[in-house]
Parts: structure tokens; C-alpha cells; sequence
């Protein structure tokens, strides 16, 4: 049944020159538009459609232009802009010299919220932390933390370090979204049966848009850690490659003599990565075990009804 | 002795000897580029790590479908492929997967693990990334510090094996101290080798001495404090900085203007030198072989000694001015005398010798000049051989008179020995070039040691020379102060070996001569008008200009001891002086390590060189 709920927001929201356009192509596998360098007292603001978990649409900001445009742009739009609210993502700079401005800018963001939507989650991410030395990240991080937590009583604010140079990006970003899905754990559970009944190596569940892995079961340790970011960038490098071909991606399947990895698309929100290490098993087989299971997890998601946020298209 | 290394369209470094004992950096815009001589090729100043870096995102962009993983068609029917189920069978050909054979990839159980985990995932991020952006925008490419070192890099191939990219680059670091050592000595020795004995007169024997061994330590520390001077700017990346960069930055513009300068200084009054030189040379060889040829027994009223060793004091009959267009009384002989019209040391050849070098000046690019690089060594070992054999057939003629001078002798304590000590500055003058030169050293921590070596052979070098000259100098029938700036004068012009000295110093110095040209057009013309060769009437003046100075100096002031001193105690003034020193105790007092003990010796230094300077004109 169709369902009229409106569009809930992703707001990603920080000051002008913190990485929230790299961090949004590279998560979103966009390209850049252009050097969006600002001139002149102009705010920028991008309603970028990019459907994310179903209904979200990711909305990017810049705070921190001339301040009396701020302040006057703030309080006259602010209801638009905070209403229907379902994440806020604040990106802090840590090379920032304007501590103080940037507090002041953020806890302006969480009055709005407070207001208009205060059942809206808060992630903070500390971004650009490949330019602090290595031995000093840690500490850093943790007063950036402290100081963040104690400003946005009473909302709850979740805390990450970032860097778009290794993999502390993709896992916030994945945690946001893990925490995005309500609930993902009954998910869990059921890959996990999944996998097992199947006999796969290793079964990950990406989001759509994103490739972020949402959630992933393993039957045996794997070697390499940091193989779901490198799935991730490989999938969305294709993915680009697809669409300049004016296609898009739908599956893939990679077979040699130790392993076959199909990849597939799921449920409306969600792909499928299954991995087997018994290459006697045919890819048929697997092949129809995956178009099986599809119809279980889309009942799945229906379950709960129109209140809930992964809905059906 | 100037050395040069070849490259066909990039600017030469010469190493000059003597007061020419300066090696020039020659300025691109952008990037500096540097020749060596033979020992080491040549390698333009770029970022070493740009290399690594660029090369790991050039990889990263490896087109993923590249052809040779495709499978031509008509191949492998017996082996469909894998069936995917949307695989719609009509058209197997069009949309056949790539297919890889079994043998070309690597197993994942057995392959050593060459690629970190870490490295891998990064590369992947680059990869990704690169695809995200045009090319222009610098949003999303990989910073410096996350790029893995150049040991680091692989080259790592999207079928599962690696192999370690080999980090070449070239001419860096590859010299053993062995040949950074000869090096700096081959650069050092220069024209200024045949003053020294009349300098060593100058100051007196006792004070000569010591004078030299001062003026090596001292310029030896100055030395020291050029090359360290770099270490001290921790602020931004020196790697392709030369000396006059260091005083830029710590100057601003006045500080490359005034290096500039200096360096024109220099450069100015080595070719003027060179062109004294080449007349005084240019006159003997001619004379020589007219001589030779007319068999002529040269017996004129110039004091010599009458052995098979003639040694001549030529300045002996007129006040100081060595002018060899003496009277020789010979009857009828019109043809001698038609010659001594023709071949006149200061008023005819310096102007024949316009007619050789001028065109050779204008050329754009003297690398041809470069391939005799060589005869800079040849003739310091023969000038070394030279002087051995003179004093082996001359002997000692040593007296030590301390305070007063005698007939034959001169006092072993001058009070013109500042002539001396300007000279030296020249001959020790190595600053403006010594980081380059050592930049090449494989061990970098020797440094130090190879340059206190290298200034030390270059001391025993001109003491050598300098003691036998003057020791050996036939005191009881001529006297000391006989000594010629260019102790070479003092031998006639009929003596074989000296003969064979001047044509080798003489083809030498012409080959070096447009080098020099070239270098001070490039520093001047490059910093005025932007482009080092504006059009041929800017480059022709600007030789005419220095061509002119020569000529008149050669034939009004062919003093080439008094030019060395000047030119070389104001050339030194900057860079041996006060710019290594000052620079110094700035750096330290930005560091707040400055104590008052440093800043005495220092300003000491400073005030030395200044002195140096200003007792030049009272001498």
C-alpha cells in the first residue's frame, strides 16, 4: 500500500570547508559538482535527492558564512530547515582555529532541532584527523568528545573521528546507518540463518545508495580487515563506470578455483553479498537460494508496518 | 678549472677555480636544475616523494577493463562461461563475463603476503576517489603524509601479485666520499693557484704561511655554517635549495638581490682575469713560437739568471709595470721589430683575442664547452709537476730576515699580507656552490668530515705550490720581490715547460671563458628582463660590456693578483663572511640558543671580513 509519509531529512551540516561535500560524494559516489568555493556572502545549501535508506533525503549545509547572514537566515527559515528532521551529521573540522564559533554554531543547530524535531538522532564527526600526529589522535579526539557530549544536553550525541584517508570514514558512517535501521538485529539473526543454511563463507548486507555494510555475518575469520571499505570503493567505482554507460548495476559474480562471490541486489533498500568457498556448489544453486531468501527479507521489512522507516517503494 | 657537466637544454652549473673558485647555481623560475660534472648525472631538484606518490596514483588509475584481460571472440567455445540466471543465452558472445585462466592468478593460500593490508585498502581509497573528481579539482587527492614512503610502494597488479617499485632517482646521493672529496678540491683550485707565491711575498714567508692555514680554517668554518645553514629552517622544505635561497629567505628580496650582486661580482672579475690571462698566455705562446721559428735567442736587458733554468724578473727594469715591449737593440732587424708591433702584450693581442671569444659568447647553450672539463684537472697536475721540477733544478734559496728587508730577500713579517688574505678569500671560495656538491654525497652524515678534507688538501695544495715557488726562487742573483703575480711570468717565454703550461692553461681557460659568460648572462639577464636571452642585442652588449672590461683591464691593469684581491675580498664579504655568520645567529636567535660568547665570534667574523674589504684599497 502506498504509503504518504513525508520525506524525513538527513541534515550533514558544518562549517564551510570541513569536508562535508568529499565526505558526501565519496559516501554517496557522486561526483563533485564544481569547486563550490563560496564568494561573496552567499549560504550554500544542497538538496541533493539522494534517497538513502528508503525515504531519507540527505540535505547538506554550510554553516559559518557572514554571521549576521547566518543569524538572519537561521532564524527566519530555521522551522523549514529543522522540520522532519531524522539525522543530523555535524561535521567539526579538528585543524579548526575558531573552537568557539563552531561550539556556537552547533549548539545553535541543536536549539533548532530541539524545536522542531526532537526525536531526531546526532552524530558529531571530527574530521581530517589524518593531519593530527598519530600519538596525539586519541587524546584529542577524546576532549573533542568530552566537550561535545557536555554541550549537547539533554540530546544524546553520538561521537566519531573521521578521515577520508583511511577507514575511520566508512565505519561512522556505516555505525550511523547501522543505528538508522531499527531493527537490524532481528536482521542479524536472520542472514546468519541465512548464511548457514546456504553454506556461504561470508554474507554482508549493504545499503543501497551507500554500499555501507549494515550488516554481515562470518563464519571463519578473514584475514583482511579492512575488505568492506575495499568492496564498498570497488562496487562504486563500477558503479560510476556503469552509469556514465548510462546502465546501472545489478549484480555481479566473481567465480575462480577458491571462491564465487555474487553480489545482488536485495530488497528495495539493500544489496547482498554472498561469499562461497566450496566451488563444487554450483552458482545456480546459490543463485536461487538468493531469490529466496529476497522474499523472506522483504516480508521482513514489511512486517512492521507503515510507521517504519525501511518501507517499500 | 671549471667543470661542467653535459645535458643539451638545461642550464650548466660551472665550477670555477681560482676567483672563479665560485660554483653558480643557475636559476630556473620554477625548479632548479643542476649539472656535475661527469662523476654524477644530471637530476633536476624535484620532490623525490612527488615521484612515489604520483606514481602510486598513476597505478591506482589502472583502467579496470583493460584490454588484455578481454578474450577475443571466437576463443574458449568449448567453455561457456558461468550461467547467470538474467544470462540470456541468445547472445552469448556480447555479454560473456571476463574470464580470467586459473594459471594467471595467484593463490590466495600460497602467495607471500607482499602487500599490507593497510597499503592495499589505501590503494583502493585512491582509486576510488580519483574517479569521483576532474582531474583539476585537488579536493580529493591523496596528501603527502598519507601516501605511503617510496620503500613502501608496490606496484601492485589487479591480479593479486606485487613487486617493489624501484625508487630511482637519479644522481641522488650516489657519490663515495672519495669523489666528493675530489670534487671540492677540482672546483676550489682555480686561477688564484699562480698568485699565491707573490701573495706569499707579499705578506712575508713566516706570515704567508700562517695566513694560509688561518684563512683555510676560517673560510672552512664559514663553510661549515653554509652547509648547516639549511638544517636550521624547519619550517618549510629546503630539499632544492641552494645558498642563495637560504639568504632569500632569511633577507627577503634585499637578500637575492645583494646575492645576486655579489655572485655578478665574482663572476665578473673571474672573466676578467681569465681574459688578462689568456692575453698575457696568448703573447708568450706567439712569442714562443716566432722565437722558435726565427731562432732567436731572446738576450734582452731583462734580469735572469744565466743557467739552463732561466728564471726572469720582468718587472725589474720600470716601475713595477710589466711591460715586455722592452728595448732590444738588433740590428736591422725589421722583422723582430715589425712582430714586437704586431704581438704587443698589452696593446695588440688582447684585442685579437675579441675576434676568438666574442662569437663563442653568444651562444645559447655552451654544453659543448663542457666536454673539456677535464683539462681543469690536467693543468693543476701539471702546474704541480711544473713547480717540483723548477725547485728540484733551482734549489732552496731561503733566508729569514725578520723585520727588514734585504737586497735579495724580503722580511719573513709584511704588513701587506691583507693582499694576501684577499686573494685567499678567492681561492678558498667555494660557498655559493658547496651544499650542491655535497648534496650527492651517499653518506650524508660525513659531510663534515669530507668537506674539512677537501678544504685541507686544497691548503696543503696551494702550499705547496706556493712554498716551492718561492723557495726556489733564484734569490742571490734576483731578488724575492721579483715574484710575478702570475709566478708563470717569471719564466721566459723560450722555457719548453712553461711553454707547454701556458697552452695548456690558455686552451683551458678558453673553453671555460664562455661558460663564465654564460652563467653571468643568465644570473643578470634571467633577473632583469625575465629570459635569459632576450634577443642577440641585450646578449650582445651584455658581452661587448664584459669584453670591453677585460681588454681594458689587460691593457692598462694587468695586475691579475690586484684583481683577484679585490674581486675576492668583495665577493667574500658577502658569502663567506657576513652571510653564513649572521644568518647564523639569526636562526639561533629565533631558537632562543643565542649566547654571548656566539654572537662575539661571530660579529667577529663579520668585522674580519669587512676589514678584509676596506684594507684592500689602502694596500
Amino acid at each position: 500500500m502506498p504509503n504518504t509519509a513525508m520525506k524525513k531529512k538527513v541534515l550533514l551540516m558544518g562549517k564551510s570547508g570541513s569536508g562535508k561535500t568529499s565526505m558526501r560524494s565519496i559516501i554517496f559516489a557522486n561526483y563533485i559538482a564544481r569547486d563550490t568555493r563560496r564568494l561573496g556572502a552567499t549560504i550554500d545549501v544542497e538538496h541533493s535527492h539522494v534517497r538513502f535508506l528508503g525515504n531519507l533525503v540527505l540535505n547538506l549545509w554550510d554553516c559559518g558564512g557572514q554571521d549576521t547572514f547566518m543569524e538572519n537566515y537561521f532564524t527566519s527559515q530555521r522551522d523549514n530547515i529543522f522540520r522532519n528532521v531524522e539525522v543530523l551529521i555535524y561535521v567539526f573540522d579538528v585543524e579548526s582555529r575558531e573552537l568557539e564559533k563552531d561550539m556556537h554554531y552547533y549548539q545553535s543547530c541543536l536549539e533548532a532541532i530541539l524545536q522542531n524535531s526532537p526525536d531526531a538522532k546526532i552524530f558529531c564527526l571530527v574530521h581530517k584527523m589524518d593531519l593530527v600526529q598519530e600519538d596525539q589522535r586519541d587524546l584529542i579526539f577524546k576532549e573533542r568528545e568530552e566537550d561535545l557530549r557536555r554541550l549537547s544536553r539533554p540530546l544524546e550525541c553520538a561521537c566519531f573521528r573521521t578521515s577520508i584517508w583511511d577507514e575511520t570514514l566508512y565505519k561512522a558512517w556505516s555505525s550511523i546507518v547501522y543505528q538508522l535501521i531499527p531493527n537490524v538485529q532481528q536482521l542479524e539473526m536472520n542472514l546468519r540463518n541465512f548464511a548457514q543454511i546456504i553454506e556461504a563463507d561470508e554474507v554482508l548486507l549493504f545499503e543501497r545508495a551507500t554500499f555501507l555494510v549494515i550488516s554481515h555475518y562470518q563464519c571463519k575469520e578473514q584475514r583482511d580487515v579492512h575488505r568492506f571499505e575495499k568492496i564498498s570503493n570497488i562496487i562504486k567505482q563500477f558503479k560510476l563506470s556503469c552509469s556514465k554507460l548510462a546502465t546501472s548495476f545489478q549484480s555481479m559474480e566473481v567465480r575462480n578455483s577458491n571462491f564465487a562471490a555474487f553480489i545482488d541486489i536485495f530488497t528495495s533498500n539493500t544489496y547482498v553479498m554472498v561469499v562461497m568457498s566450496d566451488p563444487s556448489i554450483p552458482s545456480a544453486a546459490t543463485l536461487i537460494n538468493i531469490r529466496n531468501a529476497r522474499k523472506h527479507f522483504e516480508k521482513l521489512e514489511r512486517v512492521d508496518g507503515p510507521k517504519h522507516r525501511l518501507l517499500m517503494r | 678549472m671549471v667543470t661542467v657537466g653535459e645535458h643539451p637544454d638545461t642550464y650548466p652549473e660551472v665550477e670555477l677555480m681560482s676567483h672563479m673558485v665560485v660554483l653558480f647555481l643557475v636559476f630556473l623560475r620554477s625548479s632548479h636544475t643542476v649539472f656535475h660534472s661527469g662523476y654524477t648525472n644530471l637530476h633536476s631538484h624535484q620532490r623525490t616523494d612527488f615521484f612515489s606518490a604520483y606514481s602510486l596514483r598513476k597505478m591506482a588509475n589502472m583502467d579496470s577493463d583493460s584490454r588484455h584481460l578481454l578474450i577475443p571472440e571466437g576463443d574458449h567455445e568449448i567453455n561457456p562461461g558461468p550461467m547467470n540466471i538474467q544470462f540470456d543465452s541468445s547472445d552469448i558472445r556480447s555479454k560473456r563475463p571476463f574470464y580470467i585462466e586459473p594459471t594467471n592468478i595467484v593463490s590466495v593460500n600460497d602467495v607471500i603476503q607482499r602487500v599490507s593490508d593497510h597499503a592495499s585498502a589505501m590503494n583502493k581509497r585512491i582509486h576510488y576517489y580519483s574517479r569521483l573528481t576532474a582531474p583539476a579539482d585537488r579536493a580529493l587527492i591523496a596528501p603527502d603524509h598519507v601516501v605511503p614512503a617510496p620503500e613502501e610502494c608496490y606496484v601492485y597488479s589487479p591480479l593479486g601479485s606485487a613487486y617493489k617499485l624501484q625508487c630511482y632517482t637519479e644522481g641522488y646521493g650516489k657519490n663515495t666520499s672519495l669523489v666528493t672529496i675530489f670534487m671540492i678540491w677540482n672546483t676550489m683550485l682555480g686561477t688564484s693557484i699562480l698568485s699565491i707565491p707573490w701573495g706569499i711575498k707579499q705578506a712575508g714567508f713566516t706570515t704567508g704561511m700562517c695566513v694560509i692555514m688561518l684563512m683555510g680554517l676560517l673560510t672552512l668554518y664559514c663553510c661549515y655554517r653554509v652547509v648547516k645553514s639549511r638544517s636550521m629552517i624547519s619550517s618549510v622544505d629546503t630539499t632544492t635549495w641552494e645558498y642563495p635561497d637560504v639568504c632569500r629567505y632569511y633577507f627577503g628580496s634585499f637578500g637575492q638581490w645583494s646575492s645576486l650582486l655579489f655572485s655578478l661580482v665574482s663572476l665578473i672579475g673571474a672573466m676578467i682575469v681569465y681574459w688578462v690571462l689568456m692575453s698575457n698566455f696568448l703573447f708568450n705562446t706567439g712569442k714562443f713560437i716566432f722565437n722558435f721559428i726565427h731562432h732567436i735567442n731572446d738576450t734582452d736587458s731583462i734580469p735572469s739568471t744565466n743557467d739552463s733554468n732561466p728564471v726572469i724578473c720582468p718587472s725589474a727594469r720600470s716601475g713595477g709595470h710589466p711591460d715586455n715591449s722592452s728595448v732590444i737593440f738588433y740590428a736591422s732587424n725589421s722583422e723582430l721589430q715589425q712582430f714586437e708591433k704586431w704581438w704587443n702584450k698589452s696593446k695588440t693581442v688582447p684585442f685579437y683575442l675579441i675576434g676568438l671569444l666574442l662569437p663563442l659568447l653568444n651562444f645559447k647553450s655552451p654544453s659543448f664547452f663542457s666536454k673539456f672539463n677535464i683539462l681543469g684537472t690536467v693543468s693543476v697536475l701539471y702546474l704541480i709537476f711544473l713547480v717540483t721540477w723548477k725547485a728540484i733544478r733551482l734549489g732552496f734559496h731561503l733566508e729569514f730576515h725578520w723585520f727588514m728587508p734585504t737586497e735579495f730577500f724580503v722580511p719573513e713579517i709584511r704588513f701587506q699580507f691583507p693582499q694576501l688574505t684577499g686573494v685567499l678569500t678567492l681561492a678558498f671560495f667555494i660557498h655559493n656552490c658547496i651544499i650542491t656538491l655535497l648534496k650527492n654525497n651517499k653518506n650524508q652524515e660525513n659531510n663534515v668530515r669530507d668537506l674539512s678534507i677537501a678544504y685541507m688538501l686544497v691548503t696543503l695544495t696551494y702550499l705547496y705550490i706556493g712554498v716551492l715557488v718561492f723557495a726556489s726562487f733564484p734569490s742571490p742573483p734576483l731578488s724575492k720581490d721579483c715574484i710575478e703575480q702570475n709566478f708563470l711570468d717569471n719564466f721566459p717565454s723560450s722555457d719548453i715547460l712553461s711553454f707547454i703550461a701556458r697552452i695548456f692553461l690558455l686552451f683551458q681557460m678558453m673553453t671555460v671563458y664562455p661558460l663564465l659568460g654564460y652563467l653571468a648572462r643568465v644570473q643578470l639577464l634571467g633577473h632583469v628582463f625575465g629570459d635569459v636571452y632576450p634577443s642577440i642585442f641585450h646578449v650582445l652588449i651584455f658581452n661587448l660590456f664584459i669584453v670591453g672590461a677585460g681588454v681594458i683591464m689587460a691593457c692598462f691593469y694587468p695586475n691579475i693578483g690586484g684583481i683577484i684581491r679585490y674581486s675576492g675580498a668583495a665577493c667574500g664579504l658577502a658569502f663567506v663572511f657576513i652571510y653564513p655568520s649572521l644568518i647564523y645567529i639569526i636562526s639561533l636567535h629565533q631558537e632562543d640558543r643565542l649566547t654571548w660568547p656566539k654572537v662575539i665570534f661571530h660579529v667577529f667574523i663579520i668585522i674580519l671580513g669587512l676589514a678584509n674589504l676596506i684594507v684592500q684599497f689602502f694596500m
